[in-house]
């Protein structure tokens, strides 16, 4: 019966697509390329209503194939891709923008300009949602190979201005790009989304003919726009734009402060210790001293001894002036309960030690202004340095020494 | 740690998942997601791309076949987990309900039953020395006496209970009316339980053992890890892994690292007072903390660094719920987080005791039902991840009600699919201090707490069964850092690896957005060496399937770097206690070598790993000594077979009358020679291969179709098919005119109809004979028929097929096997009483053909149809 007959076929070509699975996880392009020309038949009698049609499988599987099989060629890809296309008119987008990354990562870079302008050109219907993501998508990438050639034409036309001639008609040409990219790029971010490398591309564009304004307006909604994910990027091009800009120190430190705020453990929070212990204002100070102890407590930063070496600067000049202790003994009520262990171990004052001296020179001041003398990091550190007779860790010690009474006042 | 300059572009968008599906076989292949301009010259002529998927990867070849046993299996044997057909209804007419949609059909039943068999003074204690005056068991009538008045023969009864067990799964299954009558005369009073009680607790365990077959998400983190040496150090770090009978002792055993991990002394033992369910490790300052966790217990070891430091104790914490998940600390000694059941998140210190994070028996973002909650470290040392199968949320320790945000959600914001839930959440502190790793059923995640909700990867797994372990082995600077994901049920282990720096250290490398790098890679599964061992005996056999089969618990993983030779050990252990290693090494970047060559050693049905390698002077490889040594000490481990349940026999007291009890007069001439070489045989102790009679006269043989003494027609097409003139086969039989096939058929249900009335021993068994033959002719010919003068037929051939059920339609006329079978026919052949029923019973077990074993859960268990062999 028909039926029977349906049960059986739908039962074949599941065992025809496992066996695809199982030699494509192994490997086994051959095999597998073996298997998906059966594979090819249930594209006659599709009976399935599932969200993945046969031949979504098929242009699927097949690409992956011809990604690995040792025989394969670009013009075997190419001509596996336009045949897909025809196949699937609900994934047609999909497997336009899938061929067009295929051909940027081989470096075919006029070809993929092609096949982007073809697909933005293609109409069926009403679009679907995701057919519409899929379509401002392929603008956007259109709109960054567009840029790149601006780019390409700038650099002609900078080399030539160095040379001490112009040329009007790459001039000519350039502008043209500039207008096809900056049209596409100003689209796609306005939707909500992840934009990096066109947010860069865009400002890029918008400084060199000078317009700042909207540049800086791009990068403010990108960075503040509720709508948009907390991108830690979005700040630094923000504060990236605010420091070529040369903006006041004030809007750049309102920049970081953000950025502080989202991510605590951002690299450039050296920076922005930096910009605060230089700062006159006593709470910009204190912040600055949040920030790198903020900083310091999460895995990522444990060896880095440029933010060690900024804490201890700063810890030391507190304690030397002997004003605002209580910064530090507010900064340490709150991780003296863990630092020591994370931290100021005996076997981390070895390891330390053993791998970066200056690290380990570092820590060990901190140690001994937080943890007093007796401290084991401080004490192994010190050992060490005054047994391998270094000017500065006998400095260390006797600085230590004399500022024991600190650790007292900290800690009680 | 630097954050990626630039990242893949993605839309994003808040809200429920919007995206229809479910799992797609093929879902991970052929896309490269995104691409992104990254190269070593920035600016030069042309812009280089890189995809997000697809970028090449490092080659990792098995090194062997199959998985190799690691460690001798335990003592003691196995217990296996109860299987679908142990909880489900069996019965035919439900399994009609049963495709009806309504789901499964729990055998509660057979389970009070159990329950009534194993705990009968339990349930009928002081009612039945009550009542016990009352009832009569015995065979002999009830006299007349005194306590006539008050006393009743149960025996027919009793014997009505039987016949009932007997007929389970007979399609003309009844009640006896006697029996109704009496359970609706005591199903009140006659329980010490209250019934409606204990049927609601166990129709609550049945559920749960039900819910627990179909996904046990109890085993989630995985029962092994693997503590490696201290850097440099000699090559030999230690297991940490369960065993036992009940899985309730915890071993440490030192492995040494050569071609073949071998186990070194004896490991350091301790018994625990539950099951273990997970074991998760981390090492902090140079120590190992190992944390175990159970059902109601959850204890913290500590493994000193230097080798053959002996693994302490430290403390061990109860729970009224059942804990769901223990994580250990990379960060600080001593400290662990532990969820319960119930939604309550605990920083477990070993200095300071608990300290209660969370407590919502509600989940995160939607409602879910599951009360499964996990939790895990972060970048931050005080910051704890806590999550349901609706995402993640990051908690600060120090301010849990105040300072949390959402890490991941089951949603738009991740491009979720519908009904998607969170599996496994993992900090992969080790390659990245701010990565983790979610895995859900569907797709797996790499997320960064710096860039919360939108993953920075994503890849649809396309495992059969959700991944309930992971292991990370990191890549050095500029390599990838590797992920294996392993499931439970399907034993699937998958080998994926991801980047999040393009272009190394080299070259000024700096970190860049992840990408997926190479292809996914199926790694053996412990069950997948059943093919390479040598043919066992078929119990034996079964008994080895069952137990490489048995759900995986746990797997761990490691490279070693041994100068150039850069391999990965991944550990697999079983439910049953089995820890299962294989080898990977690294192969240089090369041109990718001919694919004959790598498809042809990993072709299904070779098995290379008993084959003796030219090299090898011994003749067998380590991995098959191995194996050897496994085997011998498993069957030593198992001797005794676990008990066969045999299909339910019917008794044949009851289906004849008295009159078809009466056989012949005496054995005929051709009985007696059956009879005599029976005798011979067994005295010689052979085998009898066919009863063909050895009478000088034998019985006219009902003409088949075929040329008398020509094979049946499956082995004719057989043999031309082999031969490979199968078309010349077909054509001469279809010239075998249909009429004329019918014309035969026709002669012989007539002759068949005469000779109904001779009851000869060799008639059953040439009947039988053309049993087969025929049964294919007709499936030639369109649907079976059944000629309905042919006596149903006890075969002597294993079970008949389908067809015909031998019960359905009773016989006319005594049939000439009941004869054979009938009491007094027996003891009128010379067998003596007690065999009797041994034969009956035997006879009748071939009759019936062992019972269909219900399908397991989600999988669908084709039923081959094999037909069974002339010849034992």
């Amino acid at each position: 019966s028909s039926h029977e007959h349906k049960l059986n076929f739908k039962k074949s070509k599941e065992a025809c697509l496992s066996y695809i699975q199982d030699a494509l996880l192994q490997k086994q392009w051959k095999r597998a390329a073996e298997f998906l020309t059966c594979y090819v038949e249930s594209l006659e009698k599709d009976y399935s209503r599932e969200h993945i049609g046969p031949s979504e499988k098929i242009w699927r599987i097949g690409t992956e194939i011809l990604w690995h099989h040792s025989q394969s060629s670009m013009k075997e890809f190419n001509c596996f891709m336009e045949q897909m296309k025809t196949l699937g008119v609900k994934r047609y987008l999909k497997v336009c923008l899938e061929h067009v990354f295929h051909l940027l990562c081989n470096g075919q870079i006029d070809e993929a300009y092609q096949n982007l302008s073809l697909a933005e050109s293609w109409r069926f219907g009403e679009q679907t949602a995701l057919q519409d993501k899929e379509m401002k998508l392929i603008q956007a990438y259109r709109g960054l190979l567009d840029y790149y050639s601006w780019s390409k034409q700038k650099n002609i036309l900078l080399e030539h201005a160095e040379d001490g001639f112009s040329d009007l008609a790459v001039e000519q040409e350039m502008h043209g790009y500039f207008r096809k990219a900056a049209v596409n790029l100003k689209e796609i971010i306005k939707i909500p989304g992840i934009w990096d490398v066109f947010v860069k591309c865009y400002v890029d564009l918008l400084e060199f003919y000078g317009d700042h304004n909207e540049a800086c307006q791009v990068l403010n909604e990108y960075a503040y726009n509720s709508k948009f994910p907390a991108n830690p990027n979005a700040h630094v091009y923000l504060y990236q734009f605010l420091k070529r800009q040369g903006e006041s120190k004030k809007s750049l430190v309102s920049a970081l402060k953000i950025l502080h705020d989202i991510v605590p453990s951002h690299e450039l929070m050296i920076d922005f210790n930096t910009m605060l212990q230089k700062s006159k204002k006593r709470k910009k100070r204190r912040l600055g001293l949040e920030v790198i102890f903020a900083a310091l407590d999460y895995a990522g930063w444990k060896e880095n001894a440029k933010a060690w070496s900024c804490l201890a600067r700063q810890v030391k000049q507190i304690v030397i002036s002997e004003k605002h202790l209580d910064w530090i003994k507010q900064e340490w009520n709150s991780r003296k309960d863990w630092w020591p262990a994370f931290h100021f171990s005996r076997y981390l004052a070895k390891r330390n030690w053993q791998e970066n001296k200056s690290l380990s020179y570092e820590k060990a001041l901190v140690a001994g202004i937080l943890l007093g003398k007796d401290c084991k990091y401080f004490k192994y550190v010190s050992h060490q340095g005054c047994k391998a007779q270094l000017k500065r860790f006998r400095m260390m010690k006797k600085f230590v020494n004399r500022h024991n009474p600190v650790y007292l006042r900290i800690s009680g | 740690m630097e954050f990626p300059a630039a990242l893949f572009p993605s839309f994003f968008g808040a809200g429920p998942p919007r995206e229809e599906g479910g799992p797609s076989p093929v879902a991970g292949w052929g896309e490269h997601g995104q691409v992104l301009e990254g190269g070593p010259g920035r600016r030069q002529v042309q812009p280089a791309f890189v995809p997000r998927r697809g970028a090449t990867g490092e080659r990792w070849e098995a090194a062997e076949a199959a998985a190799v046993p690691v460690l001798l299996p335990s003592a003691g044997c196995w217990i296996p987990s109860p299987a679908p057909q142990d909880i489900l209804y069996r019965s035919g007419q439900c399994r009609k309900l049963r495709t009806g949609k309504s789901g499964a059909t729990l055998d509660f039943a057979r389970q009070l039953g159990h329950f009534f068999v194993d705990h009968p003074e339990d349930a009928f204690g002081s009612l039945g020395r009550l009542l016990h005056k009352n009832f009569y068991l015995g065979n002999s009538k009830l006299k007349v006496t005194v306590s006539r008045n008050s006393t009743i023969r149960m025996t027919a009864l009793v014997e009505d209970i039987d016949r009932l067990e007997a007929r389970r799964g007979c399609p003309r299954q009844h009640l006896a009316s006697r029996l109704r009558w009496f359970s609706h005369l005591c199903r009140d009073w006659l329980f010490e339980v209250p019934l409606g009680l204990l049927a609601d607790c166990l129709h609550e365990e049945l559920m749960l053992q039900w819910s627990s077959l179909l996904f046990d998400d109890s085993l989630t983190g995985g029962a092994l890890a693997w503590l490696p040496p201290e850097d440099g150090g000699t090559p030999m770090g230690r297991l940490v892994h369960p065993g036992g009978q009940a899985m309730n002792h915890l071993y440490f055993q030192d492995v040494v690292l050569e071609e073949l991990p071998r186990a070194r002394g004896s490991p350091a033992q301790f018994e625990l007072s539950g099951r273990v369910r997970q074991v998760a490790a981390a090492r902090v300052d140079g120590q190992d903390f190992v944390g175990v966790r159970s059902d109601y217990h959850c204890g913290v070891w500590r493994v000193p660094g230097r080798t053959g430091a002996a693994p302490t104790p430290l403390q061990v914490i109860r729970t009224d719920m059942p804990a769901s998940c223990l994580t250990v600390s990379p960060h600080l000694p001593g400290e662990l987080s532990v969820c319960t059941q119930s939604g309550t998140v605990y920083l477990w210190s070993v200095e300071t005791g608990l300290q209660q994070l969370r407590h919502d028996p509600q989940t995160m973002f939607f409602r879910d039902h599951s009360p499964w909650r996990w939790s895990d470290f972060t970048a931050h040392p005080r910051v704890l991840s806590c999550a349901d199968r609706t995402g993640l949320q990051c908690l600060d320790a120090r301010a849990p009600k105040r300072c949390h945000f959402d890490l991941f959600k089951v949603g738009e914001e991740a491009g979720c699919q519908q009904g998607e839930r969170v599996v496994l959440p993992m900090y992969l502190g080790r390659a990245h201090p701010s990565q983790y790793l979610v895995t859900t059923q569907f797709s797996v995640y790499v997320l960064d707490e710096r860039l919360p909700l939108v993953p920075i990867l994503k890849w649809a797994h396309m495992m059969k069964a959700p991944p309930l372990f992971a292991d990370l082995m990191p890549g050095n600077p500029g390599r990838s850092h590797k992920v294996l994901l392993g499931a439970s049920r399907t034993q699937e282990l998958l080998l994926l690896q991801y980047r999040d720096s393009f272009w190394g250290v080299s070259l000024g490398g700096s970190q860049s957005a992840c990408q997926l790098a190479g292809t996914p890679q199926k790694l053996h599964s412990i069950t997948g060496c059943l093919q390479h061992l040598p043919t066992q005996l078929p119990h034996r056999h079964h008994l080895l399937q069952q137990r490489l089969a048995a759900p995986a618990a746990g797997l761990a993983a490691t490279l070693q770097e041994d100068g150039p030779h850069k391999s990965m050990l991944i550990f697999q252990l079983s439910e049953a206690g089995d820890v299962f290693c294989q080898r990977l090494t690294h192969k240089a970047a090369q041109p990718p070598a001919p694919p004959s060559r790598d498809e042809a050693t990993t072709a299904p049905g070779s098995s290379p790993l008993f084959e003796a390698p030219a090299n090898s002077p011994q003749g067998l490889g380590a991995a098959a000594l191995r194996y050897r040594r496994w085997l011998r000490a498993l069957s030593r481990a198992c001797r005794e077979p676990p008990q066969h349940t045999w299909p339910p026999s019917l008794s044949q007291r009851r289906l004849f009358t008295r009159r078809d009890l009466e056989g012949p007069a005496g054995p005929s001439s051709l009985q007696r020679q059956m009879r005599q070489r029976l005798r011979q045989t067994m005295q010689e102790g052979g085998c009898i291969q066919h009863w063909e009679p050895l009478v000088p006269q034998p019985p006219p043989l009902p003409q088949t179709l075929e040329p008398s003494g020509g094979p049946d027609p499956l082995s004719a097409r057989l043999t031309a098919a082999w031969a490979g003139d199968w078309e010349q086969w077909w054509e001469e039989r279809t010239s075998f005119s249909v009429a004329q096939r019918q014309r035969a058929l026709r002669e012989r249900r007539r002759r068949q109809k005469r000779a109904q009335g001779r009851r000869s021993l060799s008639a059953s068994f040439t009947s039988s004979l053309t049993y087969q033959s025929e049964l294919s002719e007709l499936s030639d010919t369109g649907p079976p028929r059944l000629s309905p003068g042919r006596p149903p037929i006890l075969s002597q051939e294993g079970s008949p097929p389908a067809a015909s059920p031998p019960v359905r339609s009773p016989p006319t006329s005594p049939a000439p096997d009941e004869a054979l079978l009938s009491s007094q026919s027996l003891r009128c052949r010379g067998i003596p009483k007690e065999r009797r029923k041994t034969l009956r019973d035997y006879l009748s077990v071939w009759a019936e053909g062992p019972p269909e074993p219900p399908e397991p859960p989600g999988s669908q268990a084709s039923q081959l149809c094999i037909p069974s062999s002339q010849s034992q």
